[in-house]
């Protein structure tokens, strides 16, 4: 019963990171510059950040709940990031590396610097790569399937 | 006062000599390199590009395989190919493959392949994501970033004749060195300013590609949450600037760009059925 209760909260506790504010930063109602500011975050704010929506994120604060700029915030705590959090991936990734059947080797990353130096050729796994590669008119349905609209955007001088 | 001025004129003749003779030692020899490299440079077309890639790419395989996940692997592809219509260079031979290795990465290879890693894909939300990624890596293709870090390493790592050779035979020894050199590079990582560049012109290929152009900052955030000291984030890390500086360099140069699309699709649903079951 116990179990099941937590892992009841499990998607809850993802959805909330913590977040410190870098650059002082206006708490808004709605997530866009003209909506109504309800508080002014000081620098080092420790907050819950929830969902990011464009370039704001919705954050928790003991101010109450509103939206910052996604860029003035520090995903990870006020310090160093808390272990705990990466420690948990690192199960995650052990465990889905154990199953995956590639890569049975104990402790072998495969993609270490001194690995990649010493890399010898993989024909067969490049002739599987040639083989998943889509041509231009399957991307472009798949992008029509996905409702995105090809924009003229320019390059930055 | 003779002897001070005699030392004087020595000290100016010695002076004289030296700026006669060492500038011209030091153009010869910089007007060579400049030629080797440039004609380094023009050997290279679009063929041989492509032909160095397969081989840089084949390694890369050596080191980690594919995932054996065919969905995954195709939707990838569907994206990067979507993000590189987009570009300059569309009708490069484009290829995408997810890399089975817990390490958080992506690889950019010389005409049209990139990788990125399983641990990558794992912590993105969502599709913009992914796109942010994928543009970033697409920048170093049309830029030719490695390309032309490894015509510059070739000239210093074989000799002349060695390197004219390695780019005109597709087999031997010298072949054999000029690619494991290339793929050695991505154990060193590109200039900073490279990076720099692949960001900014990645977050435009994926409002370009009609994506929420905040999907590539987004991932850098995740990264900076990420313990520093996390084995998998090392060669990364040790290859890339700092998260933080390419969100401030982002946030500085791109803000106008990243605001006027940020109001376009994530794609968080698609991506979580393809890439998380």
């Amino acid at each position: 019963m116990r179990i099941l209760a937590l892992l009841l909260l499990l998607p809850l506790l993802a959805a909330a990171e913590p977040a410190t504010v870098i650059k002082p930063a206006e708490l808004k109602q709605e997530p866009a510059s003209d909506a109504a500011t309800l508080a002014t975050l000081p620098e080092n704010t420790a907050v819950d950040a929830l969902e990011r929506k464009g370039g704001w994120t919705r954050v928790k604060t003991s101010a109450g709940e509103g939206w910052v700029r996604m860029l003035s915030l520090r995903l990870g705590g006020a310090t160093t990031p808390k272990p705990g959090a990466s420690g948990l991936t690192q199960a995650f990734n052990v465990a889905r590396s154990g199953t995956s059947g590639t890569q049975t080797t104990t402790g072998v990353r495969g993609l270490d610097a001194e690995q990649i130096a010493n890399a010898q050729p993989n024909p067969a796994e490049l002739a599987k790569l040639e083989k998943f590669a889509a041509d231009r008119d399957a991307a472009t349905s798949f992008a029509s399937q996905g409702k995105l609209s090809p924009t003229s955007v320019a390059y930055p001088k | 006062m003779k002897i001070l001025s005699l030392l004087a004129g020595l000290v100016f003749a010695a002076t004289a000599q030296a700026q006669f003779r060492l500038p011209n030692i030091d153009i010869n020899k910089m007007v060579d390199t400049v030629k080797n490299v440039g004609k380094a440079v023009k050997d290279i077309d679009e063929p041989e590009e492509i032909a160095i890639g397969k081989d840089v790419a084949s390694r890369l395989l050596g080191a980690a395989p594919l995932v054996a996940n065919p969905g995954m692997q195709r939707y990838v592809n569907n994206v990067g190919r979507w993000l590189a219509v987009q570009t300059e260079r569309p009708d490069l031979p484009w290829q995408f493959g997810v890399l089975d290795s817990p390490n958080v990465n992506a690889f950019a290879v010389p005409g049209g392949t990139i990788f990125i890693t399983r641990g990558l894909l794992e912590r993105m939300r969502s599709e913009a994501e992914l796109a942010g990624v994928l543009g970033h890596e697409i920048v170093h293709v049309l830029r030719k970033h490695h390309l032309k870090a490894i015509q510059k390493g070739a000239q210093s790592a074989l000799a002349g004749d060695a390197a004219a050779a390695a780019l005109r035979d597709r087999a031997g020894p010298a072949r054999d060195k000029l690619i494991a050199f290339s793929t050695e590079m991505y154990s060193r990582g590109l200039d900073k300013s490279d990076e720099l560049e692949a960001d900014r012109l990645g977050v435009v290929i994926a409002a370009r590609g009609g994506y929420d152009a905040y999907g590539l900052p987004s991932v850098l955030q995740t990264l900076q949450a990420m313990n520093a000291q996390d084995s998998a984030l090392a060669l990364m890390f040790k290859t890339h600037p700092a998260p933080a500086e390419r969100l401030d360099t982002l946030s500085e140069k791109m803000q106008p760009v990243l605001d006027a699309y940020s109001s376009q699709p994530q794609l968080a649903d698609r991506f979580l059925r393809q890439v998380k079951k």
